[in-house]
């Protein structure tokens, strides 16, 4: 009985190295990704820009505006997946069959403050809004 | 224990290889130059001595802004036969120095987002 578990624990695992066969999950970040709920505590017109840089960092660029400073810190999240189907045919093909599916997603933003001449932060927003990019092969 | 040996051994089976890169860009920002400078005291001249000439230099309303940078990536690849999870993770260490007409330190802003990158294989969560 003690070995019937063993057995489908292999059995399961073949299934699935079968099911995943050509496989690839990958994954580029750069920076830690910001959010509204991480950049919450930045009060506009109080906060200076040494608080934020102690939250959250020091910032990837700071650029003249008319008006003061632009403080921009950028993050991005990069997701690819991707599925070889023609490796289920591999034990019975001459050749080396391919039947890929992939899909890429980039959540690249940035986050931008204003900066009044003594360092407070007058404004704020995030860029572009891109939503978190999925794992999934499926490109249709 | 039969449990784990039979699982050591489909590892060894499915295990293809792993492997580990790392690329870095730019010097090391150490923390005690970082410290060393202070604001409305440090010159412009014992900036660019102790930390030579800086990355990029911009014009910030009448002010020089110096700015100093390093980037360290680390790619973790877990290479099984039949599925493959690698991840790469790039962050950087900054530094700015705004310089004010008089030429001394007027604001500094630093911080070492590197310190805490790790290897990771694992693509999925945070």
């Amino acid at each position: 009985m003690t070995h019937r578990p063993l057995a489908l624990l292999v059995l399961l695992s073949t299934a699935l190295g079968i099911l995943l066969s050509g496989c690839n999950v990958a994954r580029l970040t750069i920076n830690t990704p910001l959010t509204p709920e991480s950049v919450a505590f930045i009060a506009e017109g109080r906060t200076t820009l040494a608080d934020v840089v102690d939250t959250l960092g020091a910032p990837d660029s700071i650029t003249d505006a008319e008006m003061g400073s632009i403080v921009t810190y950028r993050f991005l999240n990069a997701k690819y997946s991707r599925v070889n189907f023609g490796w289920l045919l591999k034990p019975w093909s001459p050749v080396d069959p391919d039947f890929v599916f992939s899909r890429s997603g980039l959540g690249a933003d940035a986050f931008e403050l204003l900066c009044d001449p003594n360092w407070i932060v007058t404004h704020y927003a995030f860029v572009r809004h891109r939503p978190e990019p999925p794992f999934t092969p499926y490109p249709f | 224990m039969r449990l784990v040996g039979l699982l050591l051994v489909m590892m060894m089976l499915l295990l293809n290889a792993c492997a580990f890169s790392r690329g870095t860009l730019g010097d090391e920002l150490k923390t005690e130059t970082i410290n060393s400078i202070k604001k409305g005291v440090t010159t412009r001249a014992e900036v660019l001595a102790q930390l030579g000439a800086p990355d990029r230099v911009l014009q910030l309303n009448g002010r020089d802004l110096f700015q100093y940078y390093r980037y360290d990536a680390k790619v973790g690849s877990l290479l099984l036969i039949v599925v493959n999870f690698s991840r790469v993770s790039v962050k950087s260490d900054d530094l700015f120095v705004v310089i004010n007409r008089e030429g001394t330190v007027e604001e500094v802003i630093a911080s070492k987002r590197t310190e805490g990158l790790e290897f990771r294989f694992w693509p999925f969560g945070d």
